[in-house]
């Protein structure tokens, strides 16, 4: 516990300095404005800040990154309340109650008690990150590739249970995904793969042109020629004051959503998203007038933002502590450090305990920072949604093409964008989730690294991943949420979704 | 939150929108194993770069095998609305355009020509404001990640 105290001190000694202060502060406004903006969600903002980020030291980059992840989960709660815009997929289920709010010429307390949450949860999101990461860090230190490999499997197996929409289509759109991670030289044999003879497929396809694409694209091409953006209520400072009611009522839902939210966000998948349907689900569950849901209660803005903030924490434990992404934004933020030469992995944390701490000191910071300066400063950032979005979408797919090109000076990287692009708008258009395309991406070479080196130490035999007891373990719990994603298909019963809303496809 | 929605009360005929997904999934496990016949597959023991890709290939065929077969109950091909089809096309078009132009004519050219198409010619927005927010955007967004950020962007035969 003491060294954990003096390695935050650490962390503080390193957020603290001026320029890293500059990168947290100046990432969270722009991870607001980007959070605010329908079309541009933080994968796409990150991945287009991610070429900016090759010239900073690698703390630095991370934490500008982190900041704009953070503040874009922000943003996305403040359109949805007052334009029932959700600036971001996790801000849907804040548009419900918070709209209503809104409407009933309570905007300010739903935008606080949303601040307030997001603080809340962002606060013991860190700690948790904080004290689990360098825990499971150094329990993996005792894996090797059986262990590996069963915990990809067991991911993508509960990626399945836990996807928004069919878990069919969600393993499909993983495989997919991790077999575009096969396209390249294969690391193990020196043969080039799928690439057609294009030479920059040599070394694979990369994350960021894919991603943006997937998201960013693809939501223009879904969006383009919509009508522009209804009139926006600016609530004044006094206005943003939430009543004692109001606080009595988002302890317990602020609190729940915080924990819950960071369990699933460790969990692979479109955790940030799930979380807020999955807490907006149990508060409406738990409360004594669930006939208020819908119709301006507070509780649904407090649980589900507190839980999308958490969740976004949480995606970084599995991240700095294995060197495995839960999503595309944590697997773009792992490009971002591998680029400085820096390798993710279990070793992190005692090779680079500046990185590490100085990271968590300054999610403690940029927490703060939006606490402060985000709820004054909403008159302001609203006035961005006063854009039409005419002008808008033709800039930002200039900046989708700019952030491409800008990753290796390749206009490769902007093809593969366009392509990935329109395949996504097929893709939503057929009730499709786009995540698990990303995830499997980045985990492809990982899995296929690991399984091909499990077979040759056993001689080509698969039971070497039932006699590794921690291999055994991850895959017998993968399988039982297989088996329990399989059930409502096999015999047609209700599952989990229907209990919490998520009856629709998550895009 | 557009697609195909499963359960729909009222089902019209024809083809489901999710048997067409698993046709297409099928299709393209078959490509895979297709191109995938030019690497070694191995041993068990040694797996070969082919190993991975036709396991996967394999899982996708029959993943969608499934979904074409589950898909009876999905939406009809028929209520599939495309309203945004031709903007998105002229969007791609657009933007297939100004990637060939972008190494051959500038960053900031090819980026001040593809807003003036979009805001005057798609949008119709009035002369001054598509001059002054294409001339900006590219300029300045060049001075920005290109001189400030010292991110290496194109720059054409005109020192654009």
């Amino acid at each position: 516990m003491i060294e954990t105290f003096n390695s935050l001190m650490m962390g503080f000694s390193v957020a603290f300095q001026p320029q890293v202060l500059m990168y947290a502060f100046f990432g969270c406004i722009i991870g607001t404005l980007v959070g605010m903006m329908p079309g541009l969600g933080p994968l796409a903002g990150i991945s287009l800040l991610l070429p900016a980020t090759f010239g900073l030291n690698p703390i630095i980059a991370i934490v500008l990154l982190a900041g704009v992840y953070y503040g874009a989960m922000y943003g996305g709660s403040t359109t949805s309340i007052l334009m029932r815009i959700p600036g971001e997929a996790a801000s849907v289920m804040t548009c419900v109650d918070g709209y209503a709010m809104t409407q009933q010429g309570r905007a300010g307390p739903a935008l606080a008690i949303a601040a307030i949450g997001s603080f809340v949860a962002g606060t013991l999101g860190v700690i948790g990150l904080m004290l689990m990461a360098p825990t499971l860090a150094s329990f993996a230190l005792r894996f090797g590739p059986p262990e590996y490999t069963a915990l990809l499997l067991m991911g993508l197996f509960v990626l399945a249970y836990m996807s928004g929409g069919s878990m069919l289509k969600t393993l499909a759109m993983a495989v997919l995904g991790l077999l575009l991670g096969m396209i390249g030289i294969d690391v193990m044999s020196g043969y080039t793969r799928f690439s057609f003879d294009i030479v920059e497929l040599g070394d694979g396809v990369g994350i960021v042109p894919v991603a943006v694409g997937l998201f960013g694209i693809s939501e223009i091409l879904l969006t383009a020629g919509q009508a522009d953006p209804p009139k926006v209520q600016q609530p004044t400072l006094r206005q943003l004051v939430p009543t004692k009611a109001d606080l009595k009522l988002s302890v317990g839902p602020i609190m729940r959503g915080s924990v819950l939210g960071f369990l699933i966000g460790i969990i692979p998948g479109s955790a940030h998203i799930i979380s807020s349907f999955v807490s907006y689900g149990i508060e409406r569950r738990l409360s004594k007038h669930p006939e208020r849901f819908g119709n301006g209660a507070i509780e649904g803005v407090a649980g589900p933002e507190s839980a999308n903030n958490a969740a976004a924490t949480g995606a970084f434990v599995p991240m700095l502590a294995l060197g495995i992404p839960t999503g595309p934004v944590t697997a773009v933020m792992l490009a971002a450090i591998m680029v400085h030469g820096i390798l993710p992995g279990p070793m992190l944390i005692q090779q680079q305990p500046d990185l590490f701490w100085g990271f968590v000191a300054s999610m403690y910071v940029g927490n703060v920072v939006l606490l402060v300066l985000n709820l004054p400063m909403v008159g302001l950032f609203v006035n961005l949604l006063r854009i039409p979005y005419a002008y808008l979408y033709p800039c930002i797919l200039a900046f989708c093409i700019l952030g491409c090109y800008s990753v290796s000076n390749s206009t490769m990287d902007v093809w593969i964008m366009l392509v990935m692009g329109g395949v996504g708008y097929i893709l939503r258009k057929f009730g499709f989730d786009l995540a698990p395309v990303a995830l499997g991406l980045v985990l492809g070479p990982m899995l296929e690294l690991s399984l091909r080196q499990s077979l040759a130490m056993s001689g080509g035999d698969y039971m070497i991943f039932l006699q590794r007891p921690i291999a055994v373990t991850m895959l017998v719990l993968g399988l039982v949420l297989l088996g329990l994603a399989l059930k409502p298909l096999i015999f047609k019963s209700k599952d989990w979704r229907s209990s919490v809303g998520l009856d629709e496809n998550i895009d | 939150m557009t697609g195909a929605n499963e359960g729909n009360v009222e089902m019209k005929g024809g083809l489901r929108s999710d048997q067409i997904s698993g046709v297409v999934l099928i299709a393209i496990a078959l490509v895979v194993i297709w191109f995938n016949r030019e690497f070694p597959v191995g041993t068990l023991a040694d797996p070969g770069p082919g190993y991975v890709p036709l396991l996967l290939a394999c899982t996708l065929g029959g993943i969608g095998l499934l979904v074409a077969v589950m898909g009876a109950r999905s939406q009809s091909m028929a209520e599939t609305e495309w309203p945004e089809a031709t903007r998105a096309l002229i969007i791609m078009v657009a933007c297939v355009a100004a990637t060939f132009a972008l190494e051959r004519i500038g960053y900031r050219l090819t980026t001040a020509a593809f807003l003036v198409f979009f805001l005057g010619v798609i949008e119709r927005k009035h002369p001054l404001a598509v001059v002054l927010v294409s001339a900006g955007f590219s300029v300045a967004s060049f001075y920005v990640i290109g001189t400030l950020l010292k991110v290496p962007l194109p720059v054409g035969p005109w020192a654009f």
